[in-house]
């Protein structure tokens, strides 16, 4: 398992939690302190995340058009925020 | 005359006194709801599995249109920590010591971060009202700084000058003093919050993981250095009424409101004994 955490400035704090299968997300979670609305948000781009090929720019993509798509409402953290996260606990840069 | 739920939870008649306020089931409740009134439920000391399903309890009701917008005051037995939705258990809590203590865990509805909520330390709240009630903006800060606004004059009141700061606290002095998180759910605004009047440093920072980033980002060396209670700030003891009185003067002026005495009406209650099974559920608790 590998992590990484990341306190936004003037945010919240983002931890994500990754592991690696056969060169693609093979968990991932996202905890924290911030805020977000609809709250079930998260776990679908989660889940949506997991088979992914490790791509910084395509997991960038994704997590920002995901959020904007849904018109996500989020306080302490921006789509960006998440993408950098992730992308950081996989050890890969966009 | 039309039949109408009170403010109270009873049932009456609609009377022609505009003087009088009544809630109608038809239409809508959040048509007749944007007077100045709320429904006031006292302080009352639960454990956390009952406090957290009434404040759910509360949004449902409210979004249904089945309540008023409601002003609660509560406080905890045993002490708990509660963690934000989507704060993970292994990363914020020392779960040794809260065997310990004797603390309880649990997992809000809302975001924001793991409060050790002190039997003997502070007085919890919460706000119910529409989600579309005017006064709520859709910007998140803006709706924190509205409803956490009542925490500033409770204060003020008690002779101390607070801030609110964004997005979720209140500090006096650069220090937090208050907490608070909402969720939008069921049709509702949820919004719920701690005061601090005193606490023990040892318990607070034994329990909960205080992130190195999250000290390190705000220049602070000790983590008992980023809170206040009110008992320190006043140099005094205070008892938990002067508190609860003040805070309930605060509101009164923040909600610029009539705040009525009322208790948790049958439904409410029913609701309340549902969520409290999965509040209660390690499911729930040790979901992320």
């Amino acid at each position: 398992m590998k992590r990484f955490e990341y306190k936004v400035p003037g945010g919240k704090l983002l931890r994500a939690k990754v592991e690696e299968q056969d060169g693609r997300i093979g968990f991932l979670q996202i905890t924290g302190d911030f805020f977000l609305l609809p709250e079930t948000d998260l776990e679908i781009l989660e889940n949506k995340l997991i088979g992914f090929p490790l791509d910084a720019v395509r997991i960038t993509d994704t997590v920002t058009g995901f959020f904007a798509e849904r018109k996500t409402t989020m306080a302490g953290a921006s789509p960006a925020d998440f993408a950098y996260v992730i992308n950081s606990a996989l050890g890969i840069r966009a | 005359m039309r039949s109408c739920i009170g403010i109270d939870g009873s049932r009456q008649d609609r009377a022609t006194d505009s003087s009088i306020f009544y809630i109608s089931l038809q239409p809508p409740f959040h048509r007749c709801s944007r007077t100045d009134k709320f429904r006031f439920l006292d302080l009352k000391v639960a454990d956390a599995y009952t406090n957290m399903a009434v404040d759910e309890a509360l949004a449902q009701a409210r979004g249904e249109g089945k309540s008023p917008d409601t002003l609660r005051f509560y406080m905890w037995k045993p002490s708990a920590v509660t963690l934000g939705y989507f704060q993970s258990v292994e990363d914020e809590v020392n779960l040794d010591a809260l065997k310990e203590y004797g603390i309880y865990l649990n997992r809000r509805i809302s975001g924001g971060g793991a409060v050790l909520n002190s039997a003997t330390g502070e007085i919890t709240y919460s706000v119910v009202m529409d989600e579309k009630d005017p006064r709520i903006s859709s910007d998140p800060v803006e709706s924190y700084r509205y409803l956490c606004h009542g925490i500033v004059e409770a204060l003020a009141i008690l002779g101390i000058e607070a801030d609110f700061k964004p997005i979720n606290d209140i500090v006096v002095g650069g220090k937090k003093i208050s907490g608070n998180a909402q969720i939008r759910r069921y049709g509702a605004v949820l919004h719920h919050g701690t005061l601090l009047v005193d606490y023990s440093a040892r318990e607070m920072f034994s329990t909960l993981k205080i992130s190195k980033e999250k000290l390190s980002d705000k220049m602070i060396q000790q983590a008992e250095e980023r809170v206040t209670t009110i008992r320190r700030l006043l140099g005094r003891e205070i008892s938990f009424g002067d508190v609860r009185d003040a805070f309930e003067d605060g509101y009164r002026r923040a909600l610029k409101a009539d705040l009525v005495p009322g208790e948790l009406t049958p439904y409410e209650n029913r609701l309340v004994k549902k969520f409290r099974e999965r509040y209660a559920s390690r499911e729930w608790i040790y979901r992320r």
